[in-house]
């Protein structure tokens, strides 16, 4: 990957190159997108390259095009031509990610982490059955068994978190299936309805309104057609088409429409051009592929983490090896030893431990709408300091929704919630009467049929977005709109076009006795004026003079500083005398007047910020987090977003707000002065990497406007310089590659594009920014948990460890047997640590600091060393206890014990003596041994309870945060003690797993023990609360 | 947040200017090593004037102040990142500049020391606990070694007898064995240490736990012609080998009254007319009810294990001969099957000549 990217951006950086490429308009928003495009193909195809810089077809005539590619605009491409084309460039669909073969995974899981450690030790296993059995054909199978277990373990613990892995993902597939598309198509001259798979260069295809466009197409004809490309550009305003070539870029002409994005109204005949993985939507999803996936912070930690305790356990093994060799140990026994140390020291469960954790987070986030694909992305939220958050979808709602009203010179706030409940201005003005008849009959917008039982807000509409807006806006306060433009017919109708700048429609009145037409119309606010002569104030018609005119432009200015698409409403009664009922208008010959109009009023538009954002900004802030927008959309009105949900505070100023308060030019500003910064694509285009991370570094609160996905990506990448865990949310399919170079990527789940779903690592299904604020506050408790977690499991494996050195070094009977090591490992300690992930926090985490990347470790120093150096050992020495209690009162005290393994060991010794002269046969002995394996697991197993208990908390004591709000804590001893149980004594009889029955008071002698553990812990927490930085808090807080 | 309260150093630190680490080329050099910064941070406290007595405390500061300095250089990480870390390696053990030892360290030590004294001293109190509870002449249980294992002698290594009757080399080493295993037996020293108690009855000594007891004479003549007195080579030169049997001592184990525990050998495995005769001696081939009960070593001092001598004196020879000896008696168990030394003893004869 990092060999990839840097020549993916080449061009953007050195910003030079570019320059003499075919791009010489205004298409800036498209240049790295394109120039990208132009630099994959240089590499990898080169024919294509070609191609691609000659893409010409909309400056072609029909003719010639029809040459070109072989076909015929009237009667289309041949049935047999067609299969040959789709034989040679394949179906016309993006080749999906490339996915990781399941094989390869699984094998991952068989070698990741531990697994590699033991392998090492199976197969020492093997090696040393093999060197014992050469040179005497009896010997013990034991080491092979072990070998077999330690696979087996491996395998199992490997299957495991395939599956857990396997489970989260399939979550997603259910995603991925989409409806197949058809299109309509003219082949053999005859229109055929196609899968749009199959449709290949040079077909005709017709596009109608609400469709998808299936491919690249030039525009052969088309009749009103408008198309949205916010998928591709994150502009929300729906663009015309036509089959005019209106631009020497083909991103801008208008004669092209691109594969994927929708056609809102009108249709269109177009020609085929560009297909699947060749489209434009095809480049940028394979620049996403393109662009690796960072490893998450989770998985940093626990390699950080696998590394420690893997060092520690080769470093003491190849140690104590040594020694081995060097007490004249043989060196079988000592591959043994090093195999006994690895197992002790490796936790073979705790992998598993954490996979299993990590579900159940993402299991616990799933149901408050965060879908996490990866699991490890579960935390990673958690430690994020960056939000880049796209503007449409994410923190608007992504409908466009009237806002603001003007009319008797007034300004009126319209309710722009969720569901419009609210409508608090005065409706009872004349001039609302008849404004709201404007909105209502000058509207091509319609809701769909069939949904009588959907709210108004939530009806499908076909129309565009500010016809929609409308159309809902008029709906809730008026009621049945489509009944009041039944009793107002529609006579005339001229629709909106950009030349004209305004949409008019003719109506009768639905007053009876009114048999004038009603004209109205709407459009661009001073285009509209310009036609009006007089002016509707309290219902009465008055002469539009320049007073009149000022608060107009007032009120316009405002409306538009807002960041809002205003629109002016005006309307005629046409005299009933020169228009009587039978009057037939013409509108291509305008037989009525289009001026001296009377203008009612103004409206605003805007795509408004879900209601629940603000807060969760807040939140953010709180918790570190730093929000960036990064948009698509115009400055201002993605600057008015930023304020209204608070990425802009309300009262930090940018540069150009301070030089309009001081009324100075821009450049005489301090731009450090300003604590809020909106850039915009153009500028960033200028910029080095060195002023990105200026301006990221620099001003606290950020806004990106008009961006493209390049350079989206360039922002990802600043952040990631500035040491920062990005997240980035987007929908489009423009936002894919910055959300792969994320961090964390965050799709929407609703809006969200299949591009952009699959580059993400979560989904949000609710689509409301707010779900990730619970992201991160899931995130940050699993890392907490995982400390615990892991502490915990860490501690025991002193208490594992310490008898394997003691065995060597002094020479006891072995008090712990590899295979009972297993079992804690893998059986008792399993349920309890998974327990811990359901602590709750200590304190607020949502206010404090985002953790610092590769600083504030999951396991760090103090954690390895009190969990190591104090619970462990002291673990140790309890479990030693119970050890020598067994020993000594079957026969063997303590002293007997040093340098009798050689003795203890040997088969052929039948008679050994104990401290009370006592002889013993050698099985006998191994018996005893599997007693003292039994007492010492049980020895470990009730410190681990006290243990479990400690690591409820790092910092309060446990009766702060209460010893019985975590159930699950209590089900996990319950476990330990029950499994434990049954290994003494329902398995206690099966020779192979080296357990015995053991007498029941031994269950106790540790019992001390695990009260000192527990009191040492409080006593630690104790000295950490009262003296906070103190140097017992710097070594002892983990 | 704990880590919130940690700021930067002040630019007026008195000591500033004893830091090498300000030379920039060497703060690029310090590269931490990642476990180590967590225990480095601090919330820096206000700087008091530097004072006699506060020398020591300043040292130690200085030295946080020095690892800040080395995390944060840890931000440019440089080409031979392993040297620097061996540089910082030595600097971490020997100071140069302060001509300290591991001077971090020492307050850890000391932290420490005093930590594992206390576990030290809790382990011993624990241990001298179970000391209390456990008593030195008899011990707590003995279920695990009873019933009794069975051992012969003489014994090297291995329960294969192979030996050439012709080869004094090949058997030689058995009859040291013996003779050596039944210095013990020699009539003179039982006399002198135990006492001849009544055969046929429970030796039963009643008193304290911590009484010494007497043992009762268990002399080398009872082994008659396998005593070695008469024939030093123990049959072995004649291709008619001695081989002598133990039961295992276990405090306190009493075979039924009246039922001595007797032995009995036979061919293990094929014909079972491998071996057409045994002498035992003693000729009851049984281990006498006398030399029960046990008391321990510690109080039954001369307490000698009572032997049956097995004299296989009509063997095939110049073959394996699979032999298995058990004890026979009530309350005897010897057919356990994962120990064949419990009640029993299985060992091959070989007899070339």
């Amino acid at each position: 990957m990092s060999q990839q990217t840097p020549e993916i951006y080449s061009v953007e950086l050195s910003g030079t190159k570019d320059i003499v490429k075919t791009d010489k308009g205004d298409g800036k928003k498209y240049r790295g997108l394109k120039n990208n495009c132009l630099e994959r193909k240089k590499k990898n195809h080169k024919e294509e390259f070609q191609k691609e810089l000659h893409l010409d077809d909309h400056k072609l005539s029909n003719r010639e095009l029809e040459k070109k590619y072989g076909t015929d605009i009237i009667t289309g491409l041949s049935s047999t031509r067609a299969a040959e084309l789709l034989a040679r460039d394949g179906p016309n669909s993006l080749t999906p990610p490339k996915q990781t073969p399941e094989i390869v995974k699984f094998l991952k899981q068989m070698v990741g982490g531990f697994s590699v450690l033991l392998w090492v030790g199976a197969f020492l296993c093997w090696i040393a059955f093999g060197i014992e059995y050469s040179s005497n054909k009896s010997a013990s199978l034991n080491n092979v068994y072990l070998g077999s277990v330690l696979v087996l373990v491996v395998i199992f613990t490997g299957i495991f978190a395939y599956y857990q892995e396997a489970k989260s993902t399939n979550i997603m597939s259910s995603f991925k299936k989409m409806i197949p598309q058809q299109a309509l198509v003219i082949r053999d001259s005859e229109k055929k309805s196609i899968p749009s798979e199959q449709l290949v260069v040079g077909d005709i295809v017709e596009v109608k309104g609400g469709d998808q466009i299936p491919a690249d197409i030039r525009v052969l004809s088309s009749q009103g057609c408008r198309v949205d490309n916010s998928s591709l550009t994150g502009e929300s305003e729906p663009q015309p088409r036509s089959s005019e070539f209106t631009h020497e870029n083909p991103l801008e002409t208008k004669n092209i429409c691109f594969y994927s994005t929708t056609c809102l109204e009108g249709t269109i005949t177009g020609m085929v051009i560009n297909t699947g993985d060749r489209t434009i939507i095809g480049h940028i999803a394979s620049l996403a592929s393109g662009v690796g996936n960072e490893k998450t912070p989770i998985a940093i930690e626990i390699e950080h983490f696998v590394h420690i305790v893997a060092g520690v356990a080769v470093s003491i093994g190849i140690l104590f090896f040594i020694i081995a060799v060097s007490m004249n140990y043989r060196v079988l026994d000592s591959i043994i030893f090093l195999i006994g140390i690895i197992v002790a020291n490796v936790p073979e469960g705790l992998l598993a431990t954490v996979t299993v954790t990590l579900s159940l987070t993402a299991k616990r986030m799933a149901k408050k709408n965060c879908l996490v694909k990866n699991l490890e992305a579960v935390e990673t939220l958690g430690s994020t300091s960056i939000i880049c958050s796209d503007k449409t979808g994410t923190l608007t709602q992504n409908r466009m929704t009237v806002a603001h009203l003007w009319f008797d010179n007034q300004i009126f706030v319209a309710d722009t919630s969720e569901n419009h409940s609210n409508q608090v201005f005065d409706q009872s003005s004349r001039t609302w009467a008849s404004l709201s008849k404007i909105i209502t009959l000058c509207n091509r917008a319609e809701f769909k049929p069939g949904q009588e039982n959907v709210p108004i807000m939530k009806k499908a509409v076909i129309g565009d977005a500010s016809e929609t807006a409308l159309l809902k806006f008029s709906e809730v306060i008026l009621g049945d709109v489509m009944e009041i433009r039944k009793r107002n017919r529609k006579v005339a109708e001229i629709p909106f076009n950009s030349t004209n700048k305004f949409q008019l429609s003719i109506h009768e009145t639905d007053d009876p006795h009114d048999k004038r037409f009603l004209m109205v119309m709407k459009g661009a606010p001073e285009r509209i004026l310009e036609k009006c002569s007089t002016i509707m104030i309290n219902g009465e018609e008055h002469p539009l003079d320049e007073s009149t005119a000022k608060a107009f432009h007032t009120a316009y200015m405002e409306l538009g500083g807002l960041g809002e698409r205003v629109l002016g409403f005006c309307h005629l009664y046409l005299p009933a005398h020169e228009f009587p009922e039978t009057y037939k208008f013409d509108t291509d010959a305008m037989n009525f007047p289009t001026s001296n109009l009377c203008f009612v009023g103004l409206l605003s538009m805007i795509d408004p910020p879900r209601s629940t954002v603000p807060d969760a900004v807040t939140k953010c802030r709180s918790a570190g987090i730093k929000v960036i927008m990064v948009t698509g959309d115009h400055p201002i009105t993605a600057k008015a977003i930023a304020k209204s949900v608070g990425i802009i505070s309300a009262n930090s100023e940018t540069v150009e707000d301070i030089a309009r308060r001081l009324s100075i030019a821009v450049e005489q500003v301090n731009k450090w002065d300003a604590k809020a910064a909106v850039v915009t694509g153009m500028e960033l285009k200028d910029m080095s990497s060195e002023q990105v991370d200026e301006i990221l570094a620099n001003y606290q609160e950020i806004v990106f406007a008009r961006t493209s996905p390049q350079q989206k990506l360039i922002i990802v990448e600043g952040c990631q310089r500035q040491d920062a865990v990005v997240a980035v949310t987007g929908d489009g399919v423009n936002d894919s590659p910055a959300l792969k170079k994320a961090d964390i990527g965050v799709a929407m789940g609703i809006a969200g594009s299949d591009a952009a779903k699959n580059a993400a690592d979560m989904v949000l299904l609710d689509d409301n920014f707010a779900s990730i604020v619970t992201g991160v506050e899931e995130g940050r408790l699993i890392f907490d948990n995982l400390k615990k977690t892991i502490a915990y499991t860490l501690t025991k494996n002193i208490a594992e460890l310490c008898p394997f050195l003691i065995y060597i070094i002094v020479g006891l009977p072995l008090p712990i047997g590899t295979i009972t090591i297993l079992f804690i490992d893998l059986g008792t300690d399993i349920i309890p640590s998974i327990a811990l992930a359901y602590e709750k926090a200590e304190s607020d985490i949502m206010n404090r600091k985002p953790r610092r990347k590769k600083k504030d470790r999951l396991v760090n120093q103090p954690l390895a060393v009190y969990s190591y150096l104090h619970i462990g050992l002291m673990q140790a020495l309890g479990a030693f206890l119970v050890y020598f209690t067994v020993y000594a009162q079957e026969g063997f005290l303590p002293r007997s014990l040093i340098n009798l393994r050689v003795e203890w060991e040997k088969d052929y010794v039948n008679d050994l003596e104990d401290s009370y002269g006592q002889e013993w046969t050698r099985y006998q002995r191994a018996y005893l041994e599997w007693t003292g394996y039994t007492a010492f697991f049980v020895g470990i197993l009730v410190q681990q309870i006290a243990d479990l208990i400690i690591r409820k908390t790092r910092r309060n004591s446990v009766f702060q945060q209460g010893l019985f709000r975590n159930k699950v804590i209590w089900v996990g001893i319950a476990s330990q003690i029950v499994i434990g149980l049954v290994l003494s004594y329902g398995l206690g009889s099966v020779t192979a797993l080296s357990f015995t029955m053991l007498r029941a008071q031994y269950w106790f002698v540790a019992v001390p023990h695990a009260i000192l553990i527990w009191v040492y812990d409080e006593v630690r927490k104790l000295f950490i609360r009262l003296y906070p930085g103190s140097w017992w808090d710097k070594n002892m807080y983990y | 947040m704990r880590r919130q309260l940690r700021s930067r150093r002040a630019p007026s630190f008195p000591y500033s200017y004893r830091y090498r680490l300000d030379d920039p080329d060497e703060v690029n050099q310090n590269y931490l090593a990642d476990e180590e910064e967590e225990a480095e941070e601090e919330a820096r406290v206000t700087v008091v004037p530097k004072s006699e007595e506060e020398e020591e405390e300043e040292e130690k500061e200085e030295e946080e102040e020095e690892e800040k300095e080395e995390e944060e250089g840890q931000g440019q990480p440089t080409g031979n990142a392993w040297w620097q870390k061996l540089q910082i390696m030595n600097e971490y053990l020997w100071d140069p500049e302060r001509r300290m030892f591991l001077a971090r360290t020492g307050l850890i030590l000391l932290v420490y020391f005093f930590f594992y004294a206390s576990l030290a001293a809790v382990i011993t109190l624990c241990m001298y606990t179970l000391f209390l509870t456990i008593s030195p002449y008899i011990p707590t249980f003995t279920e695990r070694v009873k019933p009794p294992g069975v051992m012969i002698r003489p014994f090297a290594h291995s329960l294969n007898f192979n030996f050439n009757v012709s080869e004094p080399d090949t058997w030689q080493h058995y009859v040291i064995s013996l003779n050596g295993f039944l210095q013990g037996y020699n009539d003179s020293l039982q006399e002198e240490m135990n006492v001849d108690c009544p055969p046929g009855q429970y030796f039963i000594q009643d008193g304290n736990e911590d009484e010494d007891k007497k043992a009762c004479q268990f002399k080398r003549s009872f082994l008659k012609n396998c005593s070695g007195l008469e024939d030093p080579t123990f049959g072995y030169s004649t291709g008619q080998p001695c081989i002598l049997l133990k039961m295992n001592r276990v405090v306190g184990f009493r075979p039924e009254l009246g039922d001595p525990v007797k032995v009995s050998c036979k061919v293990q495995r094929g014909d079972e007319n491998d071996i057409r005769s045994i002498s035992y001696y003693p000729e009851s081939a049984s281990f006498d009810l006398r030399y029960y009960p046990y008391y321990g070593k510690l109080t039954h001092v001369n307490y000698t294990s009572p032997l049956v001598a097995m004299h296989f004196t009509d063997v095939v020879k110049n073959q394996a001969v699979p032999v298995q000896c058990q004890l026979k008696g009530k309350g005897i168990i010897n057919d356990v099957i994962n120990d064949r030394f419990v009640g029993r003893v299985i060992f091959t004869l070989n007899i070339e000549t």
